[in-house]
């Protein structure tokens, strides 16, 4: 009865509070207010979702990221403006120190408009590329709607995305039920630096894509800016501070229209084209994207971190500041994952494991953590092991890092000491010590026995000789 | 009138208390001079030894023993409890609770400042002890005792505050070799076995205790090879090498280094050569065969040579460990410059340079000689003791500069031997009646000269019937001078005290135009605010020179403190320091550096400075990776150490350099940066830092501490996010023919 009760509360809570895991203060940069229409369903999704909308443009003198050196939003949702510029509040650099403060940034592109240089030069930074001329285009003469781009082929109809790899969580496959087609009208593509490890294609482009720029009037593209699966049209970044940043391509698959829009697809590589329209999921994959860039699906939580000695002693004693070398330990970490309004039970993706380093310098020991148990909130993991045979000052360290989960890197440092002076076995109790304990034994009686004798073997009395003299 | 009062005073029994208490008198006086001369300025030192103590009182002993410093080394951490000697801690902990027990509450640092007072007191009182066994003149032994109780070489090390080893290490020094020739004399178990455990304190106390174990084994052979062996060394030596080594085993830090060293190696044999030569005494005493003497010192010989062949063999072997670096840097002077430069960067450790001798001893040094001339006079035992510890203390006095601290109590104990027989000749006012002198000589043994004889002599001076300087007048020029002489040592002690050894390096110290005084205090400014200012368990880089102060005043942990026991983590360090920031930012990452603080004299003229050092942290780190820093780097193709615009390129990027003159050129109108150390004009613009931060600047430039990046929240590397940060707009790839640089997943 109990249970259920709080249950209930807990229920009622997350009612409450369902919103992002990271607060709920969500700034709108949109140029024209007039705009917002355009997104109402969208943007009503949000609130319905308990964000907190702020409206701003971006020339505004009150759209402000920081106020008094404090982030003043935690969200931000930059829609395409149309002007170049991006105004003095938000630079690159202002973006960047929002991100490095733990704001979340979700930016739309379009290629309707330039992109601004602000933006352009912020996903640099990023070692995220737009097309040199701020205006390319994706189309692709096999995936596109036959019914609202038959001429241009600019409205891309993709599939929701596999999963990244295999070990990978996929947030983005929806379930099933809103249909599996994604309009992707008039968008820009980006290609990814190959060596950041923190960016994540989201939605990559079919094969057959490509990119060019409209407004060079050429019979065919020589040079297109990328093709295929190299670009993305939706791309993650998660700072280390897992902050995210997402790229929208094409703000237009955020608009209304688009959410109710039928799609007919074209005739693939294989040649069958369906003659039947269906509705696109912009809907719920918008949904999704937007969850997962404002920290409301893909949150990963540190429970308690829990340390102790594993040999079978009656008082345990939690999180010593030092154990001593070979000494048995046990290490536990509870882990939770939210999902849109709750705190769930953290599971790693099938063929993934978290794994724990004891580290000093470098890992002495790489461990995988195994289920011990599970709340209703939470897994608690746990591994035991023996401490090496070195002293020093070492980390449990937790460093999971996996596309689209926040990161988890917990470090608790802990002093290994050496033996102290009467932890060693006796010397009895060492077989290979008996020898000499024997020889120690035998000098010690020798050397009593010999001075017994001496003290005790009496002088014989000295005899006068005849003559008187002292016997020699 | 006063002599005919002080008569009954001085003659008889009553003579010989007055002189007692006397004597007493004045040795309690020269301790308190001692005392009173080392109280000049009262600065704690060694810090790491103070908090040693520290921990030893309230944590108690076997956790002391036990001890594992996770505060400095990091993230090694160092066995402390079996690293160091702890003789010095145990002490003060004893006086500490001592003075506990008769309800005196002390504070446990004031017994660690005046503990070196305190007990180069006591080190007068040995060396009075210790000189009255050398020679018959009563006054010898209270001139070493005042000699000893000023004298520069050893107020060097034993001013208030100066909590070192050394402190407590000397008088056991001294007192060791009092007790040894006690036992020697005696030839009795009981001194020899209080040597001993003197000797096993002082093993508890200094590292320099190899000195003792091989000065009484030298001693011994000296005078088996002279052939003076006698029982009384045999039990004497016997019962102090079972017994001393025995003590000495019992510190973790020494373990069994007395059997497995070869520095303790002379000990033993000149331990199995007395039992050698014992046995061989014993049997000529039994067998008057000539020939069978002979072939016992065959035999002898044989022994001899062949456990020395064992042992040079076990020492190839690797059983008995090889001299170490340290060792052979007292034979070959240039040793260490070239194989371990760790050992040769200590100031300490570098050569005397001969004004030291007459700085730190002043007129003993030329007394010392004369003194121990007096020794071969009368060549008993003890005298041959005086001369080889004489001779060999000068040898190592003369290799380092920190062992004239071991010369110092020889030198005072042969100076108060000249000057007592000096004074003893000439203080007596009376000249000699002829008459008696001639009766006097003639019981001598050697016969009077007769008047005839001297008659006949050519020479006015040999008419007199005695031969000799009896007139009050040179008497009293001589005593006068000589009386001068001690008197400008007096003044000479006390000039160096208070100028050169009481000057805390932490606090210096300079004049203002107008002859006021200027403290410059940015050590413990920089101290105090990183104890402020930085997480409890912020990890500082800095140069080993800093690490006790930093661990002591700024309670922060360290990487290498001035606790020198392991090359290659000081080698990290130093490639840290030398390498450019590319290189040194994974290894302060690996090693968890939050802070890294760097010593700048270029602002105030302080030479002191890290740039000044930087060459042996060059050193050091190519000593481990040779590949990797390189020495030639750092100096211009024409062999010189620059850091003005003429600067390798090496040097330039290296860390260290950026470090110490980051922003340094903001101080002073463009064109006029100037370096007042190396007196040098520097490059207008300046280092560009991006890996690190400043975090902080003390007040004279001389401590720079600065702040370790975290990795760049986007992932950028930190290069790339500095220029960023300074406005610089990344420049798009420019697009080259070829292949499209493509993300692989």
């Amino acid at each position: 009865m109990r249970w259920i009760l709080s249950f209930l509360l807990l229920g009622l809570l997350a009612v409450v509070q369902a919103a992002s895991s990271s607060g709920d203060k969500l700034l709108v940069v949109i140029e024209e207010l007039a705009e917002k229409s355009k997104y109402s369903t969208y943007l009503g999704d949000l609130e319905g979702r308990g964000f907190k909308l702020t409206y701003e443009s971006p020339k505004s003198d009150k759209v402000a990221l920081f106020e008094l050196g404090e982030r003043a939003y935690d969200h931000l949702l930059i829609l395409p403006p149309k002007s170049k510029g991006l105004g003095p509040q938000l630079t690159p650099k202002l973006l960047l120190d929002f991100i490095n403060a733990g704001g979340n940034i979700l930016l739309t592109l379009s290629s309707s408009h330039p992109t601004p240089s602000a933006l352009v030069s912020l996903l640099l930074e990023l070692d995220i590329h737009l097309p040199s001329d701020r205006t390319g285009l994706v189309v692709d003469h096999f995936n596109y709607d036959t019914i609202s781009a038959a001429e241009k082929h600019d409205v891309l109809l993709v599939a929701r995305p596999d999963a990244l790899r295999s070990d990978v969580k996929n947030f983005f496959v929806g379930d099933g039920k809103d249909g599996d087609v994604i309009a992707f009208p008039r968008g820009v593509g980006q290609t990814l630096g190959n060596t950041s490890p923190l960016l994540t294609p989201i939605l990559r482009a079919p094969r057959t894509a490509y990119s060019y720029n409209p407004k060079e009037e050429v019979e065919g593209v020589e040079d297109p800016f990328a093709v295929g699966q190299q670009l993305s049209l939706i791309t993650a970044m998660q700072a280390r501070n897992s902050a995210r940043f997402t790229v929208v391509g094409a703000s237009e698959m955020l608009e209304d229209a688009w959410f109710d829009a039928k799609v007919k697809p074209s005739a693939g590589l294989t040649g069958a084209a369906s003659d039947k329209a269906v509705k696109t999921a912009n809907q719920a994959f918008a949904k999704e994207v937007t969850g997962w860039t404002f920290n409301e699906i893909g949150v990963v939580k540190v429970g308690k971190i829990e340390h102790h000695l594993d040999e079978g002693e009656t008082e345990l004693v939690m999180n010593p500041k030092i154990y001593r070398v070979k000494n048995d330990v046990k290490y536990f970490i509870e882990l939770s994952e939210y999902q849109w309004d709750k705190w769930v039970p953290f599971v790693p993706a099938e063929g993934d494991v978290i794994q724990l380093e004891f580290s000093m310098l470098s890992p002495f020991h790489r461990l995988p953590l195994t289920l011990s148990s599970t709340t209703p909130t939470s897994t608690i993991w746990t591994t035991s092991f023996k401490v090496p045979d070195q002293h020093g000052i070492f980390n449990f360290k937790i460093n999971h890092k996996r596309p689209f989960l926040s990161n988890i890197e917990e470090k608790n440092t802990v002093t290994v000491r050496h033996f102290a002076h009467d932890e060693f076995p006796r010397s009895w109790a060492i077989t290979g010590a008996w020898p000499w304990m024997a020889g120690i034994a035998v000098t010690v009686t020798g050397w009593v026995g010999f001075v017994a004798l001496w003290l005790w073997s009496k002088p014989v009395p000295l005899k006068l000789t005849k003559s008187g003299k002292k016997a020699v | 009138m006063a002599e005919t009062v002080a008569e009954p005073f001085l003659k008889g029994n009553t003579g010989r208390n007055t002189r007692g208490i006397l004597r007493l008198s004045i040795l309690v006086l020269i301790a308190a001079a001692a005392i009173a001369s080392r109280l000049f300025s009262v600065i704690l030192d060694p810090w790491f030894n103070f908090r040693a103590t520290k921990y030893l009182v309230s944590n108690g002993f076997y956790d002391f023993w036990d001890w594992f410093d996770d505060r400095t080394w990091h993230p090694l951490g160092r066995v402390t409890g079996g690293t160091l000697y702890p003789g010095l801690m145990v002490t003060s902990g004893a006086i500490y609770h001592a003075l506990r027990a008769l309800t005196i509450p002390v504070d446990i640092r004031n017994i660690c400042v005046l503990l070196a007072p305190a007990f180069s007191g006591l080190t007068a009182f040995a060396t009075y002890l210790f000189t009255n066994e050398m020679t018959t003149s009563p006054s010898a032994g209270l001139l070493a005792a005042a000699f000893m109780g000023i004298a520069p070489g050893y107020i060097s090390r034993s001013v208030a505050g100066s909590y070192d080893n050394e402190a407590i290490a000397i008088f056991l020094l001294v007192f060791t070799f009092y007790l040894w020739i006690k036992a020697v004399k005696l030839g009795s178990v009981m001194w020899g076995a209080l040597c001993a455990l003197f000797y096993g304190y002082m093993v508890s106390a200094w590292g320099g205790y190899v000195f003792i174990t091989n000065l009484i084994p030298l001693h011994v052979f000296v005078l088996v090879c002279m052939g003076r062996y006698s029982p009384r060394l045999y039990v004497s030596y016997c019962t102090w090498y079972a017994l001393g080594t025995l003590a000495s085993m019992q510190i973790p830090f020494v373990g069994f280094l007395p059997i497995r060293s070869s520095e303790h190696m002379s000990a033993l044999g000149v331990f199995g050569l007395l039992q050698l030569v014992g046995f061989v005494e014993f049997v000529r005493s039994g067998v008057p065969s000539k020939q069978f003497g002979t072939l016992l010192r065959g035999l002898v010989l044989l022994v001899f040579g062949l456990s020395l062949g064992g042992l040079v063999l076990l020492t190839v072997s690797g059983v008995i460990a090889p001299w170490t670096g340290r060792f052979y840097s007292l034979w070959d002077t240039s040793y260490a410059k070239i194989h371990i430069p760790i050992i040769a960067s200590v100031s300490e450790h570098q050569p005397t340079a001969w004004p030291a001798y007459f700085f730190d001893l002043n007129l003993l040094i030329w007394l010392f000689p004369a003194g121990v001339y007096l020794c071969f006079q009368k060549l008993a035992d003890e005298q041959v003791f005086v001369v080889v510890y004489s001779i060999l203390a000068s040898y190592f006095s003369g290799v380092m500069v920190r062992l004239m601290l071991t010369l110092t109590p020889i030198v005072c104990v042969a100076a108060a031997m000249a000057v007592s027989s000096l004074l003893d000749t000439y203080l007596s006012l009376k000249s000699p009646d002829p008459a008696d002198s001639a009766i006097e000589a003639g019981s001598n043994g050697t016969p009077a000269p007769s008047k005839k004889a001297a008659k006949q002599d050519g020479l006015r001076s040999m008419r007199q019937p005695l031969v000799g300087i009896y007139s009050t007048f040179s008497k009293m020029s001589v005593v006068s001078a000589l009386t001068a002489y001690l008197l400008i040592f007096v003044l000479h002690c006390t000039w160096v005290t208070s100028n050169a050894y009481s000057s805390p390096s932490v606090v210096l110290a300079s004049r203002m135009p107008d002859g006021s005084q200027h403290i410059i205090d940015d050590y413990r400014e920089a101290y105090q605010w990183l104890r402020q200012n930085t997480a409890e368990d912020a990890k500082i880089m800095s140069w080993w020179d800093y690490g006790y102060q930093i661990g002591g005043m700024a309670d922060r942990p360290t990487l290498v403190d001035n606790n020198t026991w392991n090359n290659t983590h000081i080698a990290t360090v130093g490639k840290a320091m030398s390498s450019r920031e590319e290189v040194s930012y994974p290894i302060m990452r690996q090693h968890e550096v939050d802070y890294v603080l760097v010593v700048f004299g270029g602002l105030l003229g302080y030479s002191g400075d890290d740039i000044n050092k930087f060459l042996w942290m060059v050193r050091i780190a190519e000593g481990i990776w040779p590949d990797e820093v390189k020495e030639r780097d750092f100096f211009t193709d024409r062999g010189e150490y620059r850091v003005d615009e003429g600067a390798t390129e090496t040097m330039k990027n290296s860390l260290m350099y950026k470090m110490s003159y980051y922003n340094y050129c903001t101080l002073f109108p463009p064109g006029q940066c100037q370096d007042r150390v190396r007196g040098v004009k520097l490059p207008d613009v300046g280092p560009t830092l991006n890996t690190v931060e400043e975090a902080f600047t003390s007040e004279n430039w001389i401590i720079r501490i600065f702040k370790v990046k975290d990795l760049d929240n986007a992932g950028r590397d930190l290069a790339s996010a500095a220029s960023f940060d300074r406005g610089n707009k990344k420049k798009k790839t420019i697009k080259k023919r070829g292949p499209k640089v493509l993300r692989v997943e």
